[in-house]
């Protein structure tokens, strides 16, 4: 009895409950994460510590730019006004930078997957002369010389003596790590809290027929490394850096379309300013490349058909996939 | 006298806690030494490093082009010795953020580096002993780690295609047309640049991912007695020669600038042979 009366009680506390936001969570339709979390649990401390990191230029050699220049918050963490991302000393990048969300659930890194372990994407981007152009060995020392990250550090990580590239890593992985987006009308769908419109149900439909079979699942991505027809001769041969295949030639990590109205420019090169632009790219320009993926060819010839009213509810469709919450979170 | 103190203070832990076997009953220490060496006439010589851009050659391949060398460093981990009596030692690998324990650097230029101490080694006898050459892949997938694996310090990361290197050589050979980037001791514009950086930790079927890690073993000529008191010490060899001339022959005048896996997948193919036993002593 008196067992009984306590469960209940607490049960009713449980659905008032607020989630601890530091505390990271696998939605049960997304697929499993990927960052082995054990060897780098996550602490308020040392989420924000990580967050104080990315936004501050100190990462950089001549301390301009901070990681948030490329990936900004209220465009989901990508770069809005370079085209391709334009690092320090106006060093033109050649590649877009691309969203950083839900990271815990993805395999590899970078567009040609070069990359297998979120801690290691940092030190790439303070060492690639085109983003940052400094070495984490003085990025470091600079960290140990400053006035306050000694103290924040040591808060985070209680046995440290003095920083090291490791513990920036993982302070840097914890912010990174939390950044899930989930909170979109699709969603709400998924969850049975909202109903999608007759053009967004249509744009659905005709998304599953059409893209669906390489922006897969939940997150939109099969991780799958892909020619979609952009170029028949290459300035960036993609995946084959990685692989050294020539049949990898031309192949981008498929990507994530959460957020995509709000990540302009597109494609790994961010050649497309438009979201319209990108789709017709589908429809009237994919080349026929010698990797072409067979699923964006119809009877031999390479491309999509979609009608303009198609396009249409198509757009609409994506448009679900904006997670306001996400970019409007005080936390983040 | 502290150390006495700190000593005996131990002592009571462990007694009180022998439940946890942190140290098992008689475990001895064990030294492993790497002697880096250039085999010539079958007469081992004491490596020598030279430095940067120095023309005085004293070593030759398998086709007899001269070579030098700046730099030579090496990750060994998952060390194990066994015994014939059964006696057997894992030294475990436990990367974290901290330190990387298991894993070690061999670098030519701090020769105090060279020798690895194992301790809590189990009483008994030892005639054997395995190690990998190279990081094995639980410090790759464990993220960012301290000690000799810290990306930051190590000079063994590659962080555009994430991995260790396993071995890493740099030197200069007068037939190499130089032209060597993204290294230590050279630079694009050091003329007779030579640069082996070997790595890669997977294989995928028909790719240029290879594991070139190797997983090697040895044999000793009689038995290591380890136990409480005694240090036995090991002397391992690596002829940096056989590393140019073994199985495969690697030409100066050819790809002399490797940074990526498949790249390095020839010269990684000589290192087992380059590796020896050499002798040990109570
Ligand atoms: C100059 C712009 C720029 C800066 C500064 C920058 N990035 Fe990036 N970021 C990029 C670009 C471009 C890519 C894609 C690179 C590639 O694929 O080769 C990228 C990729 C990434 C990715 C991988 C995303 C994915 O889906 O694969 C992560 C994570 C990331 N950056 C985090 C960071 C962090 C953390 C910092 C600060 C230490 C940072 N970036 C600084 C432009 C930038
Ligand atoms: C054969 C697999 C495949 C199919 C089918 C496919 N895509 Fe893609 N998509 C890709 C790849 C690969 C990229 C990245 C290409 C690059 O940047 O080089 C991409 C990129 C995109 C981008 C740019 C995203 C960004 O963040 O830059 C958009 C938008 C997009 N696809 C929409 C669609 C739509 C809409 C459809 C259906 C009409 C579709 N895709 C069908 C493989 C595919």
């Amino acid at each position: 009895m008196f067992v009984g009366a306590i469960i209940l009680g607490c049960q009713k506390e449980n659905t008032e409950e607020v989630l601890d936001p530091y505390v990271l969570r696998r939605p049960d339709y997304f697929p499993e994460i990927t960052y082995p979390i054990s060897g780098n649990q996550i602490s308020k401390s040392g989420f924000e510590l990580g967050k104080k990191l990315f936004n501050d230029p100190i990462l950089s050699l001549d301390n301009s730019i901070a990681c948030s220049n490329c990936h900004v918050k209220a465009v989901a963490f990508t770069d809005p006004q370079h085209n391709p991302s334009v690092g320090i000393f106006e060093r033109e990048g050649s590649r877009n930078s691309p969203m950083i969300a839900n990271m815990a659930f993805q395999p590899e890194f970078l567009w040609d997957g070069g990359i297998t372990h979120l801690d290691f994407v940092p030190i790439f981007a303070i060492e690639n002369e085109k983003e940052m152009a400094e070495t984490a060995e003085s990025v470091v020392r600079k960290l140990n010389a400053s006035p306050i990250y000694p103290t924040l550090f040591k808060k985070t990580f209680p046995s440290l003596d003095t920083i090291t590239a490791p513990y920036m890593l993982k302070a840097l992985s914890q912010y990174m790590l939390l950044l899930v987006s989930d909170q979109s009308k699709y969603d709400q769908f998924l969850r049975g809290e909202a109903n999608l419109s007759s053009e967004e149900t249509a744009g659905l439909t005709l998304f599953k027929a059409k893209c669906a079979s390489c922006h897969s699942g939940a997150l939109f991505t099969n991780y799958a490394f892909l020619d979609n027809g952009l170029d028949v001769t290459h300035k960036d041969i993609g995946r084959a850096l990685i692989s050294a295949r020539a049949e990898d030639t031309g192949k981008f990590k498929v990507p994530s379309l959460r957020n995509i109205l709000l990540t302009a420019p597109y494609m790994h090169d961010g050649r497309f300013k438009t979201i319209n632009e990108a789709i017709d790219h589908y429809r009237f320009h994919v080349k026929d490349t010698p990797n072409l993926d067979t699923r964006l060819k119809t009877n031999g010839k390479p491309g999509i058909s979609l009608t303009d009213e198609e396009v249409e509810n198509l757009v609409s469709f994506l448009k679900t996939l904006t997670d306001y919450k996400f970019i409007s979170n005080p936390i983040f | 006298m502290n150390k006495i103190l700190i000593m005996s203070l131990l002592a009571l832990i462990i007694t009180s806690c022998g439940k946890d076997e942190v140290i098992e009953k008689g475990a001895g220490s064990i030294d492993i030494e790497f002697d880096n060496v250039a085999v010539i006439n079958n007469i081992q010589n004491q490596l020598s490093l030279v430095t940067p851009g120095s023309t005085n050659y004293t070593y030759t391949n398998g086709i007899g082009q001269p070579f030098n060398l700046n730099l030579l460093r090496y990750y060994i981990s998952g060390i194990k010795l066994e015994g014939p009596n059964g006696a057997s030692f894992t030294d475990e690998i436990k990367v974290d953020v901290a330190a990387s324990k298991g894993i070690y650097l061999i670098d030519e230029s701090k020769l105090a580096a060279n020798i690895i101490t194992l301790e809590n080694v189990p009483a008994g006898e030892y005639n054997k002993i395995s190690f990998t050459v190279g990081v094995d892949t639980s410090g790759v997938k464990e993220g960012a780690s301290g000690g000799v694996l810290d990306p930051a310090t190590c000079k063994m990361f590659w962080n555009w295609n994430s991995g260790y290197i396993a071995v890493k050589i740099e030197g200069q050979s007068p037939v190499s047309n130089g032209g060597v980037g993204g290294t230590e001791t050279l630079n694009s514009s050091s003329v007779n640049g030579i640069a082996y950086h070997v790595g890669g930790w997977r294989n995928v079927e028909g790719s240029a991912f290879v594991n070139n890690n190797k997983s090697l073993s040895f044999n000793f000529d009689t038995n290591a007695k380890v136990e409480k008191g005694l240090e036995p010490h090991v002397h391992m060899i690596l002829d940096v020669i056989s590393l140019f001339k073994g199985q495969n022959i690697i030409d100066f005048t050819g790809n002399h600038n490797v940074h990526k896996p498949i790249d390095g997948k020839p010269l990684a193919d000589n290192i087992p042979n380059a590796f020896s036993f050499d002798h040990l002593h109570q």
